[in-house]
């Protein structure tokens, strides 16, 4: 058996065996309320309801006239309190609908659908209506993905089984526990696509293989989609790696995977989209790892979207007391530290970790030696310590052609860095001041265009002053 | 520590894991693989060699925290890249150097090549190989200048055979005294200078005497065989990449050969010049701790063996050509000065070039050519 993979990457402790034991639980905020961001992935969603309002779970209560957009559906039965800001993940504030719960179970879900004689239309536009989005993370409106350009062929569906991010295990369990669900919702997505499937296992895993294999022969959809093992490694679940490893096909840089052929769906999505159809259940609730060091009972829940964090403390887990250093809204790679647990589990939270002092780094950066680890370890190829100098002497040019727009911030620089230099951070602040550098220049060639042929005249009164 | 500080929750930007490889510790490394060659230097040259590196690592040291606490920078000596720098000038040094020579070289490695440059990681210059060649410059007598009096110094090295080495005498005495003859000794141009001259003949067992190390040299550079063993300890710990070495010692030899089989008209005859080429002088010693120095070496693999290949070339040209019978250290410095440019040789980044606008295979072709071959199917 081929073990498939790329150039490049790291290889952390991957600190699985904290969760992967523990099955999948359904778990309730203490609270009874939920606070769900009105938007989750795509273009700003309004709300549909208002406070005092009266809603059953499943019911639409927010959506926006875009295509690229994907509407939010109430998680709970009860009724809406407040619609206000709150935190959520990234540390910025957010519109968000607060439902309590009236303790009741009332649903409003749509009509179950068959995949496999509808249309391919009414296909797509049941995933836009069920609010599916990327739940790996990204939170990119499935539908969008699933509808590339027309010159655009999608050959491959492949399923991101990789799990490559350490603590995180949600996966692995849905992997074990929803076998069916997983391989209706990837078959489901190979039917709208006309594309063959592949299931991209990592080898830490590869003992779910013959599960997988089993329910595929069971489903007889042996010639359609197989299971492929892919090397444990960091960042193997990154699309672009991902599709290298298993196609030998690059995305170009400034793409998509569907420039390669290729469409990459998360092992929680393809799951909410067999409910979509099966059940006409939208996105309403979704399955997330909670682990670290400082967590005193890791496990994996199923909570509805719009959880507080806070509200599973201490009903469902607990903290070891004074351990906490950091609380990461992800996992450690590429999650984002927040400032408390009082955020809302969305769409695209696939986990919670608490890291200890000593799990986590604390350090001051320290000259760069010119060691050259950072080049070894970038998946993309980029040339990380050249970027980061670049950027120090504000030449962004210098910054582009190293690579600093091909970055994908997976951390592996700053991970293997002796001297601690933040170089993602460094990344992320470089590419902010370019996007910041060219909407500027649109906005200033656009004002200048406008001057040109409206205010003429004006320009003359100025000049003879 | 409080419990407040304890429960202190910390933001920053992802990652948040570290493999925690420290400076530190690679720095420790490279000191572990120089164990052995400070180890038979002084077995070899006697206390005169320990005298030279203890000397040469604490005065790199201490006028590293000097310099770092008069220009008010935080004193980091304990990273003891300072002590890398006093124990590589040592190595590179004859034991016969008068020992305020050795202080003036580590000074000048550490605070003219390094501090002034903006400090560690900063330099463009290799500090070991900066201070070595200032002294070279100015005390070219004592550094062992002796391919001035070539014809003097005939097949002195083979006294080391003997096991016998008037190194006692030699330490005692000031360099002044010591005569050119002896000097030959010492010297590691010795049998470079006599090749060149053409007045060497390389037989086995001047070879296995060479790869072993039983010869005159500066105080690291004679032993191939541990030099290769400290090469090994940092390639397997992935303290160094293998790139610039090999490009390095794979040029020397190739252009020797090259040189030497036009000269002697037969491969068989070449080879044991070319062995020779590559035992001899300080190439293994430069090749495995000085074109493989971080700060001063390219960053990107290709850049790293043109890194390797340009100073094997300087090597073979100055040993040939050049008014030295060595050519390592020159070559490194100079390759040093074009090292920031050769870091714009890249690998190919992900998403350019061919395999990002393969063709696909398309799926389409594969139906129409099913429907075609049911349609002749049909009209038969």
């Amino acid at each position: 058996m081929k073990i498939h993979t790329f150039k490049g990457g790291i290889f952390p402790p991957e600190r699985k065996e904290l969760s992967r034991d523990c099955p999948i639980t359904d778990a309730f905020p203490s609270t009874k309320m939920v606070t769900i961001p009105v938007t989750q992935g795509g273009a700003p969603n309004t709300p549909l309801v208002k406070v005092g309002d009266v809603v059953a779970k499943g019911q639409k209560i927010a959506a926006s006239d875009k295509f690229m957009s994907a509407p939010v559906h109430a998680s709970i039965a009860g009724t809406v309190r407040k619609i206000q800001n709150n935190m959520v993940t990234g540390n910025g504030e957010a519109l968000c609908i607060v439902i309590e719960s009236d303790g009741s179970d009332r649903t409003d879900y749509m009509p179950p659908l068959d995949p496999f004689t509808c249309d391919e239309k009414d296909a797509i536009a049941r995933i836009k209506d069920a609010g599916i989005v990327g739940m790996g993370g990204a939170q990119f409106p499935t539908h969008v993905k699933m509808s590339p350009p027309p010159d655009k062929e999608i050959d491959y569906v492949l399923l991101n089984a990789a799990e490559c991010e350490p603590y995180l295990t949600v996966d692995e369990r849905t992997l074990q526990e929803d076998t069916a669900k997983v391989i209706d919702g990837l078959a489901i997505v190979l039917r709208i696509m006309g594309a063959e499937g592949k299931i991209a296992l990592e080898t830490n895993k590869a003992y779910i293989k013959p599960l997988l294999e089993k329910e595929i022969a069971a489903k007889g959809y042996g010639d359609d989609m197989c299971v492929e093992l892919i090397k444990s490694k960091y960042p193997q679940g990154c699309e672009k790696n991902i599709v290298d490893a298993l196609l030998g096909r690059e995305i170009p840089s400034g793409g998509l995977p569907a420039d390669a052929g290729a469409l990459i769906m998360n092992v929680g999505t393809v799951c909410a989209i067999s409910d979509a159809f099966r059940l006409g259940k939208p996105l309403i609730e979704r399955a997330l790892t909670i682990s670290g060091g400082a967590c005193e009972k890791p496990c994996n829940l199923r909570v509805p979207i719009g959880t507080m964090v806070g509200d599973l403390i201490p009903e469902v887990f607990t903290l070891k007391r004074g351990e906490t250093s950091k609380i990461i809204s992800g996992g450690p790679m590429m999650g984002f530290a927040m400032t408390n647990a009082m955020f809302p589990i969305t769409k695209g939270t696939s986990g919670i970790t608490f890291m200890t002092r000593s799990e986590t780094y604390l350090v001051d950066e320290t000259p760069c030696i010119g060691c050259g680890r950072c080049v070894e370890a970038c998946p993309m190829h980029l040339t990380p310590v050249m970027m980061v100098r670049s950027l120090k002497a504000n030449n962004f040019d210098e910054a582009k052609k190293f690579g600093l727009m091909d970055c994908i911030e997976c951390g592996c620089c700053s991970y293997v860095c002796p001297a601690n230099v933040r170089l993602v951070q460094r990344f992320r602040l470089g590419k902010s001041v370019i996007r910041q550098q060219m909407a500027d220049k649109k906005a200033a060639e656009a004002a200048k265009a406008a001057v040109a042929t409206s205010a003429a005249p004006a320009n003359q009164n100025g000049g003879t002053k | 520590m409080t419990e407040a500080e304890k429960n202190a929750i910390y933001l920053s930007s992802s990652p948040h894991y570290t493999k925690g490889t420290k400076t530190q510790y690679l720095m420790a490394m490279v000191l572990i693989a120089l164990l052995p060659e400070c180890v038979y230097g002084v077995i070899l040259f006697g206390l005169r060699a320990l005298i030279t590196i203890v000397v040469s690592v604490v005065s790199a040291v201490v006028f590293e925290a000097l310099f770092q606490l008069l220009t008010k920078q935080n004193v980091c000596v304990n990273n003891l890249s300072a002590a890398v720098t006093g124990v590589l000038l040592a190595l590179v040094l004859p034991s016969t150097i008068p020992i305020w020579m050795v202080v003036l070289g580590a000074l000048f490695a550490v605070v003219v090549a390094k501090g002034l440059f903006g400090g560690l990681g900063a330099n463009v210059f290799n500090p070991a190989l900066t201070g070595r060649a200032f002294l070279f410059v100015s005390f070219g007598s004592a550094m062992g200048a002796s391919w001035l009096n070539l014809e003097s110094g005939v097949n002195k090295w083979d006294f080391h055979a003997t096991g016998v080495l008037p190194l006692d005498a030699l330490s005692s005495a000031s360099i002044d005294a010591i005569s050119s003859a002896t000097m030959d000794a010492i010297s590691s141009a010795t049998p470079l200078s006599q090749m060149k001259a053409g007045t060497f003949v390389v037989d086995g067992d001047t070879l296995l005497q060479f790869f072993l190390g039983n010869r005159s040299g500066c105080i690291g550079e004679t032993s191939i065989l541990l030099i290769l063993i400290s090469f090994v300890f940092l390639l397997v710990t992935h303290v160094i990449d293998w790139r610039a070495p090999l490009g390095m010692v794979g040029t020397v030899a190739i252009a020797t050969l090259i040189s030497a089989w036009t000269k002697l008209g037969s491969f068989s005859e070449a080879l044991p010049e070319v062995a020779m080429a590559l035992l001899a002088g300080g190439l293994m010693f430069g090749a495995t701790f000085m074109v493989t120095d971080y700060a001063t070496t390219p960053v990107t693999k290709p850049g790293r063996f043109v890194f390797g290949v340009g100073a094997g070339l300087l090597t073979f040209l100055i040993r040939t050509f050049g008014g030295y019978p060595e050519g390592v250290m020159f070559s490194i410095l100079i390759m040093n000065a074009l090292a920031p440019f050769l870091n714009y040789l890249t690998a190919r980044k992900y998403g350019y070039g061919k395999k990002a606008h393969q063709k696909r295979v398309s799926k389409k072709i594969v139906q129409t050519f099913d429907t075609a071959t049911a349609k002749t199917e049909v009209t038969k």
